[in-house]
């Protein structure tokens, strides 16, 4: 009895140690004018876990990071030149930020422009609307993924597919 | 009021009401309407009611004048905003005002906009002054962009002053690098070693995160460890336990072999967490050998050992097992 009552107090003193990662709570913001053309799934049904935000011009919106905080970017770039509809999977041009609590936010298929580069920053443009890597037609790929897995609650009742956005509008919450 | 009274008052009211607007306009001289003037979003008119605001009871409405501040930031014209921030002298002020100059600097919209608030920082003559604007500084890329500013905040007169910059350096390297940046976790350390001020010192050490520690700061971690201050002592043997891979090895033989020479129990505990961080599992014979070192210590280490050989192998967690070992003992 006295065993359990210890390993009662235990438990419940375990849950109030406070966790070791950092908690944070940071809005996104359209990276740029456009509308939101697929979220959790595809037309077809496929699972794709990530927002996609097109406003069809290709190489003419400034791509922002959209994340309203500021945060150390980290811009690759696999692919030079002005692509609108697609450059073969895993070209993609990308900015990312990893958090200390494993989660990562990312943004796919811009086209390089001179803003493209490492930094940190609060909404800064990292490149132009564009179809680099796995890509049909200019858009953005908005993902934050935790250990090969895309999260999906951090949109969900912020933005649907079809939703007119700009960059003052909210489309998600990162925790 | 007695009830005839409520009465004839209500009656006044209702001829009020019912009064044609010319006899009204008869028993009252005619006022000029008041001209409506057109207002634009100003530094001078945000300040008025920020300085309004920061005396409101609701946290929730300074928070949200503080966030209106730094949203509008961008768009303000930066000749006024500038010299509004150098006018000032009330520290909450001032500081709001620095965090709009910070905002412009993080935004792009002025890059070198935060070089005012860094000089400033290290410059002006009022120690809450200093803090004010070191804080507005906070969560921000401000390491990468001031120089030594960071090392010479700890070197500043006021303590205050000094521990609002470790704090900046603490929170900077938790939430805008998530300590994956190592320039960051450099001039962290860098700043920790040129403080003059043990308890700063320990405080930034402890609290960080050196996954991506250069080698260079590592040996300067390394050389904290024979800190006159016990606490500056513990904080770096913590504080070693995280460093890369490169690093682990001479790591783990500076704290194995300074806990044979270690006379403060707290620092003793601290050198015993970092061994088992930098080894997990594969620490626990060199546990089992200190273990005779120090009887006093025996309980210590023999809860990390089953904590290491529960084959958990995340740090997070072992830390949480830790603790509830410790609970129900």
């Amino acid at each position: 009895m006295r065993f359990m009552k210890k390993t009662a107090l235990a438990a419940i003193l375990a849950l109030a140690v406070p966790s070791v990662a950092a908690a944070y709570s940071y809005t996104v913001k359209s990276p740029f004018p456009g509308t939101v053309t697929a979220t959790t799934y595809y037309s077809s049904g496929t699972f794709h876990g990530a927002l996609d935000i097109s406003s069809g011009r290709c190489n003419y919106w400034g791509v922002e990071t959209g994340v309203m905080a500021s945060l150390s970017w980290n811009v690759t770039i696999r692919t030079s030149g002005v692509y609108c509809n697609g450059t073969g999977s895993g070209t993609q041009n990308e900015a990312k930020h990893a958090f200390a609590n494993g989660k990562t936010f990312r943004l796919w298929h811009f086209i390089k422009t001179s803003d493209s580069f490492d930094r940190t920053c609060n909404r800064c443009q990292v490149g132009n609307e564009g179809g680099t890597g796995n890509a049909t037609g200019p858009h953005v790929h908005a993902q934050y993924d935790q250990s090969g897995s895309n999260l999906t609650g951090w949109y969900s009742g912020y933005t649907t597919k079809g939703e007119a956005v700009d960059r003052s509008e909210t489309i998600g919450v990162l925790e | 009021m007695p009830r005839f009274l409520q009465g004839l008052r209500a009656l006044g009211g209702l001829a009020l009401m019912l009064a044609p607007p010319a006899a009204l306009a008869q028993s009252t001289p005619p006022a000029a309407k008041p001209a409506l003037e057109g207002e634009s979003c100003s530094v001078r008119g945000l300040m008025d009611q920020l300085r309004q605001g920061l005396g409101s009871s609701s946290k929730a409405y300074r928070e949200y004048l503080n966030a209106v501040l730094r949203e509008a930031a961008v768009s303000l014209p930066s000749g006024e905003l500038h010299a509004a921030f150098d006018r000032e002298t009330d520290p909450a002020m001032v500081e709001q005002l620095a965090a709009a100059l910070v905002a412009r600097s993080e935004r792009e919209a002025e890059k070198d906009a935060i070089q005012a608030v860094a000089r400033r920082a290290l410059e002006d003559r009022d120690p809450s002054v200093r803090a004010a604007t070191v804080r507005a500084m906070r969560r921000t890329g401000a390491l990468e962009k001031t120089g030594d500013m960071y090392e010479r905040l700890m070197r500043d007169g006021s303590p205050e002053v000094r521990m609002e910059a470790a704090q900046n350096l603490i929170e900077d390297n938790q939430y805008v690098y998530s300590g994956h940046h190592g320039p960051a976790t450099d001039t962290a350390v860098n700043a920790a070693v040129a403080s003059t001020d043990p308890k700063v010192t320990a405080k930034l050490l402890e609290s960080l995160d050196t996954r991506k520690l250069g080698p260079e700061a590592g040996q300067k971690l390394l050389g904290m460890l024979g800190h006159e201050s016990a606490d500056v002592r513990r904080s770096a043997a913590l504080a070693l336990g995280g460093v890369p891979a490169a690093q682990m090895a001479p790591a783990r033989e500076a704290l194995v072999g300074m806990y044979r020479g270690e006379r403060d129990a707290g620092v003793r505990k601290a050198l015993v967490q970092g061994i088992a961080e930098l080894g997990f599992a594969d620490a626990v014979p060199e546990l089992r050998k200190l273990r005779s070192v120090d009887p006093s210590m025996a309980p210590e280490i023999d809860a990390w050992i089953r904590v290491l050989q529960s084959g958990v192998q995340e740090w997070g967690l072992l830390l949480r097992e830790k603790q509830r070992l410790q609970q129900v003992r």
